[in-house]
């Protein structure tokens, strides 16, 4: 009898380790490695390979290269570049607002008053624009995320998808609810329907729905829409006043480290904030839409 | 010998069976050095499967005693009918277990006395093994470009998939896939190298001496 010459660990070894080898296989390489010393030294290898760099993510060029979040100019010119534009931006706002208004006093600036602009919302409330107290709905953002087209697509895009997203990108969000929610479940836009579908529904102002279809696109794995996914479910969950339950999203937003994450914070800050100003807050009776 | 599931055969080494009959047998008579055969060859692989299947060293670690000790047990109570099928056996333990934990119930093996001299699960040499092998790695992981050393990073440790890393380093994700496994072939062949080198040397040095 022929030795092995531990083609199975080529073929099996990376995937068993990434959790993507379907579940006969790993019976299969399991048993095989188990006896296998060519195999099963190969696994361990690839395991001290993992253990090397979950231990030492300081090698050089693996953390800082690690492009999720991109800048928009290099430290430190961002620090100061950013600077410099915000205090001009405030400089100019201060200006116009003088001339277009001579006599008047100026008002006390809110503290807790969002500094950009609001997202447009046919339904639920807007962002605190005074200096009463903020109640979590308002800080809810709902607009809808813009459309990223995927760029993993291997097939022909599905046709119902394509109209759903065109609807989407006109702003008719009903047409688009129409149209995404017939994607069939197989299609490989389906994750990307159900989430633009959930972005409709959270739109249209029917949270629960809308945090449905989020949770099943944030619980559905490694999805580009995944992130994205647990945001929005703190926002439906802060439109719902129920600011616990975001805190618990805006922190898992938070974990994933991808594009949201410093506006997951900054949110997650003045949650928090309200939390610990009224503790009541965090006892939340429980309905639909906290999973 | 099994089918990898593309039409080619896996071949084990052969008189595999007949040694687990041996150790299967031993066990269930009393034999203490069996004991520590059984737990010198099942303990790295269950290790190296418990870590695989749980990614968390600790609860791997945890596992890795409780399947032992029920392994154990169960042979020295001569449960396997089939001595031959003993790493079946093992596996299957195994896999109740770590179903068990991912189903948070996990079962507390039965209260039986364990041998007082069983193999220290975390022996020394076992543990400089890990270390030698680990240092190996790191330094082939620093031979390699940072953008495979990233894609590595972010397939293993990240347990990030070929699209979603793609879409993070805004490359194709055909390109990920065939960079992640040039880099792993590579870094394999540079562990294998050094530690068939690192070998040499210890038979080199045992020859001197």
């Amino acid at each position: 009898m022929k030795s092995c010459t531990g083609t199975p660990a080529e073929l099996c070894a990376l995937p068993y380790l990434e959790g993507v080898l379907p579940e006969h296989q790993v019976e299969l390489f399991e048993a095989h490695f188990f006896e296998c010393p060519i195999c099963f030294a190969y696994l361990q290898d690839l395991q001290a390979i993992s253990a090397a760099l979950a231990r030492h993510p300081e090698i050089p060029g693996i953390k800082e290269e690690k492009p999720a979040r991109r800048r928009l100019l290099p430290f430190p010119a961002r620090t100061w570049a950013l600077g410099a534009a915000a205090a001009m931006v405030l400089a100019v706002a201060v200006i116009s607002f003088r001339a277009l208004h001579p006599g008047q006093q100026q008002a006390p600036i809110a503290l807790t008053a969002p500094a950009a602009p609001l997202p447009a919302k046919p339904t639920g409330p807007t962002r605190a624009t005074s200096a009463a107290p903020l109640r979590p709905s308002q800080l809810a953002d709902l607009a809808l995320p813009p459309f990223v087209a995927p760029n993993l697509r291997g097939a022909q895009e599905d046709t119902r998808f394509e109209s759903g997203m065109n609807d989407y990108e006109n702003g008719d969000c009903r047409g688009a609810v129409a149209e995404l929610s017939s994607v069939p479940a197989r299609s490989e836009d389906a994750r990307a329907a159900r989430f633009y579908c959930a972005a409709c529904e959270m739109r249209l102002g029917n949270l629960t729905e809308a945090a449905a279809d989020m949770g099943k696109v944030a619980t559905d794995g490694d999805a580009p829409q995944q992130e994205s996914a647990l945001y929005y479910e703190a926002q439906i969950a802060l439109a719902a006043d129920r600011p616990a339950t975001a805190h618990r999203y805006l922190m898992r937003t938070i974990a994933l480290e991808g594009d949201l994450e410093q506006k997951a914070r900054d949110e997650d800050r003045r949650v928090q904030e309200m939390l610990n100003e009224s503790p009541g807050e965090s006892r939340e009776k429980p309905e639909s839409i906290a999973r | 010998m099994s089918d990898g599931g593309n039409g080619e055969t896996w071949v084990l080494p052969a008189g595999s069976e007949g040694d687990q009959a041996r150790i299967a047998a031993a066990v269930s008579q009393g034999d203490r050095a069996a004991e520590h055969a059984f737990v010198e060859r099942y303990q790295p692989k269950l290790r190296a499967l418990l870590l695989a299947r749980t990614r968390n060293a600790d609860v791997a670690s945890d596992l890795l005693q409780d399947v032992l000790i029920e392994a154990l047990c169960a042979l020295r109570r001569g449960q396997l009918r089939e001595p031959s099928k003993l790493t079946a056996f093992v596996l299957g333990i195994a896999r109740n277990l770590l179903n068990s934990h991912f189903r948070s119930a996990a079962r507390e093996p039965d209260s039986l006395e364990l041998p007082d001299d069983l193999p220290d699960l975390g022996a020394a040499a076992a543990r400089l093994e890990d270390e030698e092998r680990e240092s190996a790695a790191l330094r082939a992981i620093a031979s390699l470009e940072t953008v495979d050393r990233t894609i590595l990073q972010m397939t293993l440790i990240d347990g990030l998939k070929p699209g979603v890393i793609a879409q993070k380093l805004m490359l194709k994700p055909e390109l990920v896939r065939q960079r992640k496994l040039r880099a792993t072939r590579r870094i394999i062949d540079f562990v294998r190298a050094r530690s068939q080198s690192s070998h040499e040397i210890h038979l080199v040095t045992r020859q001197k001496e």
